[in-house]
């Protein structure tokens, strides 16, 4: 067994936690991007079929920030870049309200889901328990809760990147680099 | 919510009640008729809002005993606005020609152990066809009958989702119907 230089050891989040966040990020684009443009749809089997899509990537995320949340709890992560204070406590905020709401959004969505008296089937396989009662009043407000919190996962997302792209370009620090591949060095 | 009182029944029905045990009317806000479909694989839970009934029960002369329903098809409940806008168009119930279901009992009868069966005739979109209804009688806590019964409508048979909507692979062809009516005691 080859022994890790244990600086370079820790410059970069490990192979496990890249996967799980870019697949994230590409699902979470792709459920948003979904979900923007069924609304809109004529009712036919192409809305239909569109909406059971958006509920697996929705559970599918789910699925994957919990096993995020227990790797990272598993596996150090790199240390924090030198940063001005504000920024490290703004980047710990951010990050705790991203885990929270990919969490809590896929879940508001099931809930929603249940309250209009459709089951959600998740990749047409595995029928999900209903979590409430059919309940038109209680599905308007689900609705606006799960398009309220997606929105601020929208924002989030926005500023997450957008400082990751200034540390990079600006800053020119390994903040973006951590979460790239050792062998990428853009 | 609206809901039409259930129809007074007629005055002979009544004085057979006043003979003998069993004609009542139904306490609508206790009773309903809701149905499951099947939409990609996925259950979806509805109900009827407005609908009327006349029931004679009489299980000592099940003879004169009877069940009939008008059911106001574009009283439907479903999972948004949108699909209830759907489903009263021509390629489902087509509401504006045919507002109302009918079923009317032909015979009923007593397979022992508060078990009875409800044999007739169920119209929709104009077509009738033979249906079987297998109740079970319960008294609850205030003294009120309840009967339970649910069957199985293959929505195809009445021409329930046309053209592109007949393929049983997005919208299943068996409906599960259920329904609960509440009789006071007599």
């Amino acid at each position: 067994m080859q022994a890790m230089d244990p600086d370079q050891a820790n410059t970069h989040y490990g192979a496990m936690a890249m996967a799980l966040h870019w697949l994230t990020a590409l699902l979470i684009v792709a459920g948003f991007t979904l979900g923007l443009s069924m609304v809109g749809l004529p009712f036919s089997r192409q809305k239909l079929q569109w909406y059971a899509w958006h509920k697996w990537i929705g559970i599918t995320v789910w699925l994957l920030t919990c096993a995020r949340l227990a790797w990272r709890w598993t596996h150090p992560v790199p240390p924090m870049e030198p940063m001005p204070q504000w920024q490290r406590r703004a980047a710990v905020v951010t990050h705790v309200l991203l885990y929270a709401l990919l969490v809590v959004i896929p879940l508001s969505g099931w809930l929603y889901s249940s309250a209009t008296g459709v089951q959600v089937v998740y990749l047409g396989l595995l029928p999900l328990p209903d979590l409430l009662p059919k309940d038109r009043p209680m599905a308007d407000v689900l609705r606006g809760v799960h398009l309220t919190l997606n929105f601020t996962l929208a924002a989030l997302v926005c500023i997450h990147g957008a400082a990751a792209l200034k540390h990079h370009f600006f800053d020119r620090d390994a903040v973006l680099k951590k979460m790239l591949p050792r062998s990428w060095n853009p | 919510m609206m809901r039409l009182r259930s129809f007074i029944p007629s005055l002979g029905m009544m004085l057979l009640a006043a003979g003998q045990a069993g004609a009542q009317g139904v306490l609508i806000d206790k009773s309903e008729i809701r149905f499951q479909s099947r939409q990609m694989g996925a259950n979806v839970e509805g109900r009827f809002r407005r609908w009327k009934a006349n029931i004679v029960f009489v299980p000592k002369d099940l003879g004169r005993s009877k069940a009939d329903f008008d059911i106001e098809l574009g009283s439907i409940d479903l999972a948004s606005d949108e699909s209830e806008t759907e489903v009263k168009r021509p390629l489902w119930f087509d509401t504006a020609k045919f507002p109302v279901a009918h079923f009317a009992s032909s015979t009923i009868k007593d397979l022992g152990g508060d078990k009875y069966e409800v044999a007739g005739q169920l119209t929709v979109k104009g077509i009738t066809r033979d249906a079987v209804v297998p109740i079970t009688l319960k008294k609850d806590a205030t003294g009120n009958s309840v009967a339970e019964g649910s069957f199985t409508l293959k929505r195809l048979d009445y021409k329930i989702g046309e053209g592109q909507w007949a393929d049983p692979g997005t919208v299943a062809n068996d409906v599960v119907v259920r329904i609960r009516m509440v009789l006071p005691p007599v």
